[in-house]
């Protein structure tokens, strides 16, 4: 385990370019659009594999952050700032410091619990977002939140969710391989040993947690911009899944993992789409089918703990 | 002037249960002072009392430090442990999937000193070499025996003056047991204190300087090593 070297960093950087000037260039706006969602997704299983993969810390409620950085960024720059798209980076960041003081509020009880009862918990608290946003006119209600800026050209959308995606892996894949990833680990395997080792264990998955929630709201504030419109439907349950399937896919710890699994599992569903089945939606039938193969398969993950470099 | 624990009047319940109903034991630095007793009897009740993991119902534990007295027995686990008392949880509890160097780093979390705790890595190795060959490989794929090892070295990483033992011989071949009970005497002549608690009673009666007998939550004997294993009631619960 070892710093990501510069080397690697410098190939990303020019495959990072030379895809976004591919896309640019030679690709259709939909094919354009998907990769960001690619990106905006990675943010998620990040996020929420810090959580669940390291701290082994079952957490249900990323929606409800993903939500919160959606809608703060959203009315940040609609009410305050104009619909200038050039403040985006900065209202997506204060969307991720709403998050995470939400995720603060949140973990400060809840870990007094293990293990299910902490799902319970950040599954209600997603919920009581959800509604709240539901029943809050100003933005819009049940309606969603129509005309969000979005970005102006999709190298700059590419380039800040990148810029983003990266800032995620980087700081959670050194988080992760860090002494306090270690004592993370430590608290994963065995509670009651990494206890007696006097590692504050509440503490250490409330700092968890944080993260984790800052990244949601970060990604959430993204999503937000990229689609211009949500409601509080795009937050709900099923999203808080679609995030734990990525993370699953991709291995629980593994943080190049789950980018992996986002892009299979972003990929996968529209290809599904464009096959010619007659009007049949066979998506619906493929991916779950998919998904048991791999839990029998391989369940500990696309790639285990391990990275891919 | 000796460095003591002194467990007074413990009771440990778990709601309606009782586990353990009052009992007074002490052990002291540089001697091995055993807990044998049959399944249920309280023993890792009492240990985890001991280190925080548990409750105490009533009682208490005091750190008896040259006759100075610290009242430990609602301190947290780590604040027990800045009191040098570490505790080898039952069924090693090592962490499976991380190296056996990170596995004693983990245990030397209290310590911010890191050439401190290099040193601390090399006196494990020392004491145990088969954790200096196996020092990159997972924690997991180690034998039964090397984790009781390194269970024990990774709780020797917080520098403890005393190391409570639940149950070191859980599961292990009786050669390891006894190279490891050979270690116990080790750490007790360099001074540690050792609190083990046993289901093999002859071996742990034989190397322990002080021992008590616990019966279901209650204190039913207790002497010398040595007496314990030549009394006629011992003898027929534990020996035969």
């Amino acid at each position: 385990m070892n710093f990501v070297a510069k080397n690697k960093l410098l190939f990303f950087f020019i495959s990072f370019v030379a895809v976004g000037v591919i896309c640019q260039f030679a690709l259709n706006s939909y094919i354009q659009a998907l990769v960001v969602s690619f990106m905006i997704n990675a943010i998620m299983a990040l996020s929420l594999n810090f959580i669940t993969g390291v701290a082994n810390q079952f957490s249900l409620g990323q929606a409800g952050f993903m939500a919160l950085g959606a809608y703060t960024s959203a009315v940040l720059t609609k009410v305050f700032l104009a619909d200038q798209w050039y403040f985006i980076p900065l209202t997506a960041l204060a969307g991720a410091v709403v998050a995470t003081v939400a995720g603060y509020l949140v973990a400060l009880p809840s870990f007094k619990l293990r293990g299910d009862y902490l799902a319970i918990v950040t599954m209600g608290f997603a919920e009581i977002v959800r509604v709240l946003f539901l029943n809050w006119n100003f933005v819009g209600g049940p309606r969603g939140y129509n005309g969000v800026v979005k970005w102006p050209e999709f190298l700059i959308s590419y380039g800040f969710t990148g810029l983003a995606l990266f800032l995620t892996f980087m700081v959670l894949y050194h988080l992760k391989i860090s002494w306090f990833g270690r004592n993370l680990w430590a608290l994963n395997e065995d509670e009651i040993a990494a206890e007696v080792m006097g590692t504050p264990i509440a503490k250490n998955k409330r700092f968890a947690f944080l993260f984790s929630a800052f990244f949601a709201g970060l990604g959430g504030a993204l999503y937000g911009h990229h689609l211009g419109y949500f409601s509080p439907a795009s937050f709900g349950f099923l999203m808080s899944v679609q995030i734990l399937i990525f993370a699953v896919l991709g291995g629980l710890g593994s943080m190049s993992g789950s980018i992996l699994a986002a892009g299979i599992l972003t990929a996968l569903p529209e290809i599904l789409r464009s096959l010619p089945t007659g009007g049949l939606d066979i998506r619906m039938i493929v991916f779950p089918i998919l998904l048991i193969l791999l839990m029998i398969l391989r369940p500990q993950g696309l790639l285990g703990r391990k990275e891919l470099f | 002037m000796a460095t003591k624990i002194k467990v007074e009047h413990l009771s440990i319940h778990y709601g309606n249960i009782k586990a353990v109903k009052g009992i007074s034991f002490e052990f002291t630095r540089g001697q091995i002072t055993t807990l044998i007793g049959a399944n249920g009897a309280g023993k890792t009740s009492s240990l985890k009392c001991i280190a925080g993991l548990l409750p105490a119902k009533t009682g208490k534990i005091i750190l008896d430090k040259d006759n100075v007295h610290i009242e430990i027995t609602k301190m947290t686990p780590a604040d027990r442990l800045r009191c040098k008392i570490a505790l080898c949880p039952e069924g090693r509890g090592v962490f499976p999937n991380l190296t056996v160097l990170d596995n004693l780093m983990v245990g030397a979390y209290l310590n911010k000193d890191h050439k401190k705790i290099l040193e601390l890595v090399e006196q494990q190795y020392e004491l145990f070499p088969k954790l200096a060959e196996r020092r990159n490989q997972l924690a997991g794929t180690l034998s039964g025996g090397e984790q009781q090892m390194l269970a024990i070295g990774r709780a020797l990483m917080s520098e403890p003056e005393f190391l409570m033992l639940d149950e070191p011989s859980l599961g292990l071949a009786p050669v390891i047991v006894e190279q490891i009970f050979d270690k116990f005497v080790l750490l007790k002549k360099q001074g540690l204190g050792l609190l083990v608690v046993e289901q093999n009673a002859s071996l742990a009666l034989e190397v322990s300087d002080y021992a008590y007998v616990l019966e279901t939550g209650t204190m039913t004997l207790n002497g010398t090593g040595e007496a314990l294993l030549k009394d006629s009631r011992v003898q027929e619960a534990y020996l035969s």
